[in-house]
């Protein structure tokens, strides 16, 4: 009995993932349990095992980001007639943007498929009754044809154009006195290129920039060069959630210098026994503090704060692709040995693909380090549903008054952005003190 | 042809019938020497007498109970109330007594009554007199309910009114009332249920009644100059209800407006627009736009009356939302 | 005296064929065979019967949601009704408006009403109506104590006498506006008063007794026939049962009811026609027997007839229009 393989929900907030990878082509037959594809989601990669055995009879979806629960293949017997399965919805597939080769071919593809017609959120062609009817009448298929109604919507008229014409030209969205205008001024509107309708007023404004830029001279546009280049999907995940981030969250940065000169000589007592980095050293800090200030280690939901008696860190690994933030589970109450193997596990697991999405999601509060770069100071970015993130610089030797001497010691910055809705300025100093505290007397750690 | 107002057209419809029939009688309040709060039954109580112009006391549930009572016992009255709004009064009479009696009597009792209510805003009246309330009525099943737009059909639908053996709900739009119309020579009863189309187009089929079919031929004119072209359908008669008309425009523009002087929420444009998406959906080229009041009470300041009331831009642009 | 023995038997028939009427309908109800639900007018029946001995057929009168003894009184039909309590097509409103909204325009019955208050004005109108057209008909009002607060009252009394119209508001005063008693919905105890304010003959009078209420509405019928306007008579009664049956009347004491059942106008009434030597035992019972037919015979016919056909909900709303049936 054939089955539809569907694109897997592999962590609790995904929503969609893209098929980077066919590991078995078509007829290919294939073991219960043999990897089938590999999915980028939530910035990692996973690879989806087969569910049954049998022959893979039909890739639905080659590449590109398909919604969770959507079918992308069928596994069935060689022979066996999976064209019910088949027949059931169009899957909702929106091409890999690695795929779409130059961006005026994607262009091209997208106007020929009608973009506006079969939109991303589940295949569903949005046509006016009075089309759909005109387009039976006239054996138009209205997935060629391109919507030019109000939100995309094909009208009657859009099927009769679609059939009287070369089969999917774009109609222009004009109104019907821009249009009267345009025969008028002998313009044809569709070199005009709009977000929305047509107006009387943009024919006209056409006409005047038209003669204008008649006698201009031709300008010299040889050298310079404009390519697009589509995110790749962690990119896109990035920028949405960074996005999101800024608008969810009233974010404020604070910035405290500290002397690292006792977690220095911490380093150095420790080396032998174990090689901690500041890193470490940090997020142990952190999360002792955090748990005496719940509200940098809380979330927000509606009008409650979701408060916590541990604290999870997040530390932040950049990759060549991206960022990822793996998460130090319960550092509030794990030794500093513990969080050391942990942290370098985790970035390993970043570097070479191999975090499950648990290890990726479930942090109250994250760490991010720029100090290798010489970074002085940063306004990080806070990682939702967290409330704040501390920003790690880098420890410079400076001058310094020490009891009237001046004298050379490491500091480093620390920059904590912190949820204004969740954390007040002086919480948030208060916070910081503490962190300073405790880098700076690390004896009080053992309290 | 002659000028005459909107007003003097339901006052030759009623005179007519009472020259006619001495069964017709007309009470409310101011109706007699007064000439009515809008002068409507002027001249009435001279020439007709006492006994069948009576003013009543200020007492709209008598005003309609009464003519209930008489309606049912061979009299044929024509109420006033001197706005729609007071009708809440009156409410028993009309909606449990007089709707209801044929039905519920099985047969046995005939209601023949006319209720005149004048509606709408647009005189800086306030939230109390201003209402637009046709929703009320055309729920209730066992009422008629007519809303004419001019002169002429004022006149013939005020003889179709009186001569109906049910009772009719007539809704006068105040702010046409000494507005002047052309009018035949002679008026004949206009039957109910028959809409008038005031202006023939392809593109889109407005459906209205009342001081709206104004705001819409305007609105049509505004739209051929764009090279929309809009129907204007004028239904006159709520209830009976030519759904024929508008099925046929809408069948042939394959768009709706439908445009009321009514609260939106829950008003009678939204049972046209409904019936319209129901039954003719598959020649809709795009959703029936609704315009109506705003969700509010009808303010008194102008400005803020003109603004929540609709108006012919509003029209203007809810077309042009579906092109 | 002035009252013939064929008046008096016909008003014993009269309030007979009520009480039996009602009590088989408490029957029927009781078995769940009358759907809905039923005011039944046991206890009261003298006054249906003392004021529309004095009114012609084309008299009209306004009824209440208690207002099968009013429709019995002014000569209704029992079979039409009791078909129209089982819901039947041949009742007097083809099963469409069953016990509280029987109505005969022929015998002036103007509907009984569930609607507490709506008769005043509708009586009101249709004297008005009388008075318009030059004719001597007179409009008799029945209605409770309870809906003398509401306008309506007001609007009608003050309306009649304004207009000197000829109505004759007839008060069932039972002390009960449903569950609540006259002293806690109003600060009168006789609502006769309330003629006062509207300059109305007014006055308040037993309405347990057949005769007392008779010559009153006859007075009141006589001025209003010769234009000398409405009146307001208030009689003081008692329903023997519920609000509605199935409502075991709980708020009202024993010893009240206990003493209004010792007032019961039917033994009242018998006893007066004995002892005055009017009827004789004799005669009593057998009109006992004949009504006893007639109800018989009405339930015969109730449950002969058949329910209406399903598509008669549409029909009969409106004098041409036939509304749409469901396409199923």
């Amino acid at each position: 009995m054939a089955e539809l393989i569907v694109m897997p929900k592999l962590g609790l907030t995904m929503t969609e993932g893209t098929i980077s990878n066919w590991r078995k082509a078509e007829g290919d037959t294939v073991a219960q349990g043999e990897i089938l594809f590999d999915v980028e989601t939530d910035k990692i990669s996973n690879e989806v095992e087969a569910k049954l055995s049998g022959v893979l009879r039909k890739i639905i979806v080659e590449e590109g980001t398909v919604d969770i629960f959507r079918p992308v293949a069928v596994i069935g017997d060689a022979n066996e007639d999976i064209s019910a399965l088949l027949g059931g919805g169009v899957p909702a597939v929106v091409p890999a943007p690695e795929q779409a080769g130059t961006p005026a071919e994607a262009g091209a593809a997208a106007a020929a498929a009608g973009e506006a017609a079969v939109p991303a959120d589940g295949g569903r062609i949005i046509a006016s009754p009075y089309a759909k009817k005109t387009a039976a009448l006239l054996s138009v298929d209205l997935r060629q044809v391109r919507g030019s109604g109000p939100q995309g919507r094909i009208t009657a008229g859009d099927v009769r154009d679609a059939e009287g014409g070369s089969g999917a030209v774009a109609k222009v969205k004009i109104s019907p006195a821009a249009a009267i205008e345009a025969a008028a001024l002998g313009i044809d509107p569709s070199g005009l290129h709009k977000e929305g309708r047509i107006m009387k007023e943009d024919i006209r404004s056409f006409a005047a920039a038209s003669s204008k830029t008649a006698v201009q001279p031709a300008v010299q546009a040889a050298v310079q060069e404009i390519t697009r280049v589509p995110m790749n999907s962690m990119r896109r995940i990035i920028a949405k959630r960074m996005l999101e981030s800024q608008a969810v969250s009233p974010a404020v940065t604070y910035n405290m210098r500290l002397d690292t000169t006792a977690l220095g000589v911490l380093r150095q007592q420790l080396k032998d026994t174990l090689k901690v980095t500041y890193t470490d050293l940090l997020v142990s800090i952190a999360a002792k503090a955090l748990l005496e200030f719940p509200l940098l280690n809380c979330s927000i939901e509606g009008t409650e704060f979701v408060m916590r008696n541990y604290a999870n860190i997040g530390v932040a690994v950049g990759l060549e692709e991206g960022l990822i933030v793996p998460v130090v589970k319960n550092a509030s109450h794990k030794g500093l040995a513990e969080i050391s193997q942990e942290v370098k596990r985790l970035a390993a697991g970043a570097r070479n693909n191999s975090l499950t999405s648990e290890e990726l999601t479930g942090g109250t509060f994250t760490i991010t380090n720029l100090g290798m770069y010489g970074m002085e100071s940063f306004s990080p970015i806070i990682n939702q549903p967290e409330v704040a993130i501390l920003g790690v610089n880098a420890i410079v030797d400076t001058p310094v008054a020490v009891n009237g001497e001046i004298v050379i010691r490491p500091l480093m910055n620390l920059s904590l952005t912190a949820d204004h809705r969740a954390v007040d300025g002086a919480v948030a100093a208060q916070f910081m003190q503490k962190i300073k505290a405790y880098a700076e007397k690390p004896a009080l750690l053992l309290l | 042809m002659r000028k005459m107002t909107y007003g003097e057209g339901i006052r030759e419809g009623m005179r007519s019938k009472m020259l006619e029939d001495p069964n017709v009688v007309l009470l409310g309040e101011d109706v007699g020497p007064y000439g009515g709060t809008f002068g409507v039954t002027k001249g009435l109580w001279e020439q007709f007498g006492e006994e069948r112009v009576r003013d009543t006391p200020i007492s709209e549930g008598i005003i309609v109970g009464a003519s209930v009572g008489a309606a049912a016992t061979g009299l044929r009255p024509v109420a006033e109330l001197m706005f729609i709004d007071f009708l809440t009064f009156g409410m028993d009479g009309l909606v449990n007594q007089a709707a209801k009696m044929r039905y519920m009597f099985g047969g046995k009792i005939s209601v023949p009554l006319v209720l005149r209510l004048p509606a709408g805003g647009g005189i800086s009246a306030g939230a109390q007199h201003s209402g637009s309330l046709e929703a009320w009525v055309t729920h209730v099943p066992g009422l008629k309910v007519v809303y004419p737009s001019n002169a002429q059909d004022a006149w013939g639908m005020m003889l179709t009114a009186i001569e109906d053996d049910n009772p009719v709900v007539y809704i006068e739009s105040k702010i046409l009332y000494s507005k002047k119309y052309e009018v035949d020579d002679t008026v004949a009863a206009i039957p109910f249920g028959v809409a008038s189309v005031k202006r023939e187009g392809s593109d889109v089929s407005i459906i209205t009644y009342g001081k709206q079919v104004e705001d819409a031929l305007t609105a049509a004119k505004v739209l051929a100059e764009e090279g929309i072209e809009a129907e204007v359908i004028d239904l006159r008669s709520l209830y009976p209800l030519d759904k024929e008309t508008i099925f046929t425009s809408v069948a042939k523009t394959h768009r709706a407006l439908v445009v009321t002087e009514e609260v939106k929420r829950g008003g009678f444009g939204g049972e046209l627009s409904a019936m319209i998406s129901e039954l003719c959906f598959d020649e809709l080229d795009a959703p029936v736009v609704r315009i109506g009041a705003l969700n509010t009470p009808v303010p008194y300041s102008p400005a803020l009356e003109a603004y929540v009331l609709p108006n012919t831009e509003d029209i203007i642009q809810g077309i042009k939302s579906m092109f | 005296m002035r009252i013939t023995k064929e008046l008096l038997s016909g008003m014993y028939r009269k309030m007979l064929s009520i009480r039996k009427f009602e009590k088989t309908a408490s029957t029927f109800f009781a078995e769940g065979k009358i759907p809905g639900f039923v005011h039944l007018y046991i206890g009261e029946e003298a006054i249906a019967v003392g004021a529309c001995a004095n009114l012609r057929d084309d008299d009209y009168i306004t009824s209440t949601h208690r207002g099968h003894g009013h429709i019995v009184a002014k000569g209704g039909n029992l079979k039409y009704m009791m078909a129209e309590l089982f819901g039947k097509e041949t009742g007097y409103c083809k099963g469409k408006g069953g016990s509280m909204h029987i109505a005969d325009a022929e015998l002036g019955i103007l509907g009984a009403n569930g609607i507490v208050g709506a008769g005043h004005l509708i009586a009101t109108g249709a004297a008005w109506s009388a008075s318009y057209r030059g004719s001597d008909q007179v409009s008799v009002c029945f209605f409770g104590d309870a809906s003398t607060n509401q306008s309506t009252f007001h609007e009608a009394m003050n309306l009649a006498s304004l207009w000197k119209l000829p109505v004759i508001f007839v008060c069932e005063n039972n002390l009960y506006g449903i569950s609540v008693s006259q002293a806690r919905h109003q600060t009168i105890k006789d609502i006769a008063k309330r003629g006062e304010g509207y300059c109305m003959p007014s006055l308040t009078a037993d309405g347990n007794d057949v005769i007392t209420v008779y010559e009153h509405v006859q007075e009141a019928v006589q001025r209003a026939r010769n234009g000398e306007g409405p009146t307001l008579l208030e009689f003081k009664t008692y329903r023997q049962h519920g609000h509605f049956e199935g409502d075991p009347g709980a708020y009202r004491p024993k010893e009240e009811v206990e003493a209004w059942l010792q007032k019961d106008p039917i033994p009242r009434f018998e006893k007066y026609l004995m002892e005055n030597k009017l009827m004789t035992a004799d005669e009593l019972k057998q009109i006992g027997t004949e009504v006893d037919g007639e109800i018989q015979e009405a339930l015969d016919f109730a449950f002969a007839s058949g329910y209406p056909a399903l598509e008669a909900s549409v029909q009969g709303i409106y004098s041409d229009i036939v509304e749409e049936a469901r396409s199923r």
